[in-house]
């Protein structure tokens, strides 16, 4: 699995490197338009793990590079811990630079007097880093969770065929649920398990359940990675290439 | 593993339109064996079954005594560090440089060689920081080359590795494959349309056609006991009545000039024959003749 996952990592150095500075960018401009800090790091973390899995799929079917990759010492299951390995590596790198963002942010507008009031918004208080880490873990577990769903397509149909049909296969999962729930007439009225829903989020704002919440969702996405590496294995193992 | 370095029995393959139909092949160590047939025939599927790149319907592969289909798994990922591969294109994502290539193949072999890795790509004139993408096919397929030698295999399978080459890189590159082979323990599959490297460098041929083996013989036989008839349609008719050639094995082609047949043994045939021309064969043309000629 090393030798695969380095493969990969050479295969995506020069995205990665271009991905990363983009991610920074994106990140200022971010902060910087919504004048704070918050969401800057969450939107990076959910784009690279998306970039990530899209980004090392489309490599698979250059120059025939997904078959030749096989004739490599590397075993399908090399191949395809390899991957989800990469696509967690530019997730948390994005993070890191969303983060690295956030901070100098906050840092140069600390430091410079800025015209209105945009230095305090911009001021990473207790409150916004409580907020920016719940917010990014949250967002880790999103972009985990489309990564664990569209590794397998790709895994099983190849980048060209996937890409024709994962946005069928998007909107089924992701919003036919929630357009389907919407009608169902459930949420009419009071919503079911709200004062559950109400009592979780006040424990979340406290100290050790912002600690809670974000380990569970960073297990949780684990979970999932793995979940989706086991059925990508049994995808791949049956592929003809 | 008797020796056989590769050895498949009665693959079998089924397409929509297509099927490889129980095809044995086996290459020895110590030998060069010329893989050829028509485009489509089934020279690629036979290689992408013999490194368990497919699933196959009916019989087996072992490549250096591992079961093809256990190449892919971790029971058998680890063999293919002995093998070496070619495809016909360089099969690489095109925005890696030469240098990035390297750093792959120093990830995925423990017995990469970053030396003799460094040392073809000079001698070949790879330059380290050109992309794959800007690499012309020939100078794709040196680098393919210089890739598959740098991990010292003990096999090496080439899929049309010398497409795309000059005549003089083509030279080059079939020095070093005989340099390679003569070295004791090793073996070349080599598939390949330009049939003058066959006739220089392999010890045996082997043509598919339609999915089946048609023939599977030593090239000297080919290229220095059979020979090739320039027959006028009478020469013709007194070669088939005069039994030189036994009753059911004549294969002729004509052409608009005469026919050429096919001698097993064109120097009996000169001495029964001394009037009718008869030329040295070509792979080429025993692969016309077998293929597309007639039998009588």
């Amino acid at each position: 699995m090393k030798r695969a996952y380095l493969i990969e990592l050479t295969i995506f150095r020069d995205y990665g490197k271009q991905l990363l500075a983009l991610g920074f960018l994106v990140a200022v401009l971010v902060g910087c338009g919504m004048q704070t800090v918050l969401a800057a790091p969450s939107i990076i973390t959910c784009m690279f793990f998306m970039m990530g899995a899209m980004g090392a799929a489309a490599y698979d079917e250059q120059n025939d590079w997904g078959r030749f990759r096989l004739t490599l010492p590397l075993s399908r299951r090399d191949v395809v811990l390899g991957r989800y390995a990469a696509i967690v590596t530019l997730g948390l790198g994005g993070m890191a630079v969303g983060l690295l963002a956030a901070f100098a942010i906050s840092a140069v507008t600390g430091a410079v007097e800025l015209p209105g009031e945009p230095s305090q918004a911009l001021t990473l208080d207790p409150g916004t880093l409580s907020g920016m880490a719940f917010a990014t873990t949250f967002c880790l577990l999103i972009g985990a969770t489309v990564a664990s769903v569209v590794t397998p397509i790709y895994f099983r149909l190849g980048q060209t065929k996937a890409t024709q049909l994962l946005p069928t296969i998007i909107v089924m999962l992701f919003v036919l649920p929630v357009v389907f729930l919407g009608n169902s007439g459930l949420l009419d009225g009071a919503l079911p398990g709200a004062e559950q829903i109400a009592a979780f989020l006040a424990y979340i704002e406290t100290p050790g359940g912002l600690f809670v919440g974000c380990a569970g969702m960073v297990a949780a996405a684990a979970v999932i990675l793995a979940v989706s590496a086991a059925l990508s294995l049994r995808l791949y193992e049956t592929r003809e290439l | 593993m008797s020796g056989n370095l590769i050895e498949a029995r009665g693959l079998t393959k089924h397409y929509d339109g297509f099927s490889l139909e129980s095809v044995d092949l086996t290459v020895n160590e110590g030998e060069v064996v010329g893989f050829i047939g028509q485009n489509g025939a089934g020279k690629s599927t036979t290689i992408k079954a013999l490194l368990g790149l497919i699933k196959l319907d009916g019989g087996g592969a072992q490549v250096l005594g591992t079961p093809s289909d256990e190449l892919s798994h971790p029971s058998g990922a680890a063999v293919k560090e002995r093998v070496g591969v070619v495809f016909d294109t360089v099969s690489l994502p095109g925005h890696l440089r030469v240098s990035d290539v390297g750093r792959i193949y120093r990830s995925a072999y423990a017995s990469w060689d970053a030396h003799a890795f460094d040392r073809l790509a000079r001698e070949l004139d790879l330059d380290p920081k050109k992309a794959v993408k800007d690499l012309s096919r020939g100078m794709g397929m040196k680098l393919s080359l210089a890739c598959a030698l740098a991990h010292d295999p003990q096999v090496l399978i080439l899929d049309e590795a010398t497409a795309g080459l000059d005549p003089m890189a083509r030279d080059e590159a079939l020095d070093r494959l005989r340099e390679f082979v003569a070295r004791p323990g090793r073996a070349i599959l080599m598939s390949s349309h330009i049939t003058s490297d066959l006739e220089r460098i392999a010890d045996r041929i082997v043509c598919i056609d339609a999915g089946r083996i048609v023939f599977d013989l030593p090239k000297d036989v080919i290229t220095d006991e059979t020979g090739i008839a320039r027959c006028r349609v009478a020469d013709f008719e007194r070669v088939a009545a005069s039994g030189v050639v036994p009753e059911r094995e004549l294969r002729y082609l004509r052409h608009d000039y005469g026919i050429d047949v096919l001698v097993p043994d064109r120097f009996a045939f000169a001495e029964n024959f001394p009037e009718i021309p008869c030329d040295r064969m070509t792979i080429d043309d025993y692969m016309a003749l077998t293929l597309k000629g007639g039998v009588r």
